[in-house]
């Protein structure tokens, strides 16, 4: 049978990278980001936090096929900036998100278990 | 000012479709509003509350986030959370009316209860068809059906014949190396026991083999933990004038029970918003052209109502800790991975 291999979608081929650049040439300060083995949950989160940073001009993602187990993510930014730190910068406000998610949502399940036991 | 503010924080539903239904607050969108993210700010908006918790469902209100990160958590719950699943079946005897490839299925899509984080993903070919005491559980499923002698005129087979019905408290867990000392009998079962696998006539006889191995709901829909995991926004109904009598009765009739309510006042019966959250958003009201001019109806876009329901393998609660540690976990990936690139 020729069916692809159900872990295709999330394990690295071998000598696989998980993220690699290439550099936009028509226009500065843009670059391609393809992520492997990672789809629309990380893509659209990524790309939305990246709109909230002023000094990103354009940030778009695509799945370019959807049995291609991966995602391009494009950023464009000012000229003292770079897509680099744009997607750093992305993703570590996403953690602080996150973590505060993390913290709000324990507190809140502890605060409902102590009113039931009641 | 206030019509801004309404675009970007409501969606509109409308008779014929809806509007203003994809965040905009982003910077440079509007002017005289700062959208930079900000962690402060974020931090003061930001609220969860937890609805409801029993048994296996959960609901919460998370209030103050963009639907991309909701929606992160929503598919990660459906298909990232690791859970344990029979992956392996070793029939030694089928004589069952049942079929080998239709009964491994079956088998396969059994909830079984065992901590997920207590094992290993097992690698392929290392152990070979055995299997380790970190990634594998084993089950064992003998059954053979008989007739029951004390009957004589019975005509119900379960008087007639003795285990007849294969169910999933046939399943025997036996463990490998010293799983026995870890885990206590009962915490490895599968999540209930009267699951029907397959029936059986005197003398047909299933003796089975089954490996257990952890796994993600990407790589089958087995693994997923959860049998619903949803949400949906915080519906907000607006009458634009008091609206009495008849005309009140059937605004009610309109939307779910409980969602208007009728108050009497002077003698008068007017109709009350009473609990929007209990709206459908079936958009009933606008189909009577002597209600549809008097109601608003809007949805809040940053407040989810989410509805997590586990298949029984772990609890809710312990579901979404898990969803929240695997986003964390790929984002720390990413961090590290960037540096990696750019250091080249």
């Amino acid at each position: 049978m020729n069916a692809p291999s159900t872990f295709e979608s999330f394990l690295l081929f071998e000598g696989e990278k998980k993220i690699t650049i290439e550099k936009d040439t028509k226009v500065p300060n843009a670059a391609i980001f393809t992520v492997n083995k990672e789809d629309h949950t990380l893509g659209n989160m990524i790309c939305t936090q990246l709109w909230k940073d002023p000094q990103v001009l354009f940030a778009g993602y695509k799945n370019p096929h959807p049995l291609e187990h991966k995602f391009v993510i494009r950023i464009q930014t000012t000229s003292d900036y770079s897509p680099q730190e744009a997607f750093t910068n992305a993703i570590t406000d996403l953690i602080s998100e996150v973590s505060l998610l993390e913290e709000r949502f324990k507190e809140a399940v502890r605060e409902k278990q102590e009113v039931e036991g009641l | 000012m206030e019509r801004i503010k309404d675009i970007r924080s409501r969606v509109v539903l409308q008779e014929h479709g809806l509007e203003n239904v994809l965040s905009s607050d982003f910077p440079g969108t509007y002017k005289g509003f700062d959208d930079a993210w900000d962690h402060d700010k974020f931090k003061m908006n930001f609220r969860i509350d937890v609805v409801r918790l029993a048994g296996d469902e959960l609901e919460f209100d998370m209030v103050g986030i963009d639907a991309a990160i909701a929606n992160a958590f929503r598919r990660i719950l459906l298909s990232e959370v690791p859970t344990m699943a029979i992956e392996k079946v070793f029939i030694y005897n089928n004589t069952s009316i049942i079929q080998d490839e239709v009964l491994a299925h079956r088998l396969g899509l059994i909830p079984i209860k065992a901590d997920p984080r207590m094992f290993e993903y097992r690698q392929e070919g290392e152990a070979g068809l055995e299997g380790r005491e970190t990634d594998t559980l084993e089950f064992q499923l003998k059954v053979k059906c008989t007739r029951n002698a004390n009957t004589k005129e019975a005509t119900d087979p379960d008087e007639l014949y003795r285990d007849h019905k294969v169910t999933t408290k046939h399943l025997k867990w036996i463990p490998i190396g010293n799983q026995s000392q870890i885990f206590k009998e009962g915490d490895i079962r599968p999540v209930h026991d009267d699951i029907l696998i397959a029936k059986l006539r005197p003398g047909q006889e299933i003796d089975i083999k089954i490996h257990c191995v952890k796994g993600i709901g990407k790589d089958h829909a087995k693994f997923s933990p959860v049998a619903t995991a949803s949400y949906r926004l915080l519906p907000e109904i607006t009458l634009t004038r008091p609206i009495e009598g008849e005309l009140a009765k059937k605004l009610q009739r309109c939307f779910s029970p409980g969602v208007i309510e009728i108050d009497s006042k002077n003698g008068k019966e007017y109709a009350r918003v009473a609990h929007a959250r209990r709206d459908t958003c079936s958009r009933e009201v606008f189909r009577h052209d002597d209600l549809k001019d008097y109601v608003q109806l809007h949805k809040i876009r940053d407040h989810f109502i989410f509805s997590v329901e586990s298949t029984g393998v772990l609890p809710p609660e312990v579901l979404v800790s898990e969803a929240i540690k695997v986003l964390k976990g790929k984002c720390r990936a990413f961090l590290h991975e960037l540096k990696e690139v750019a250091d080249m």
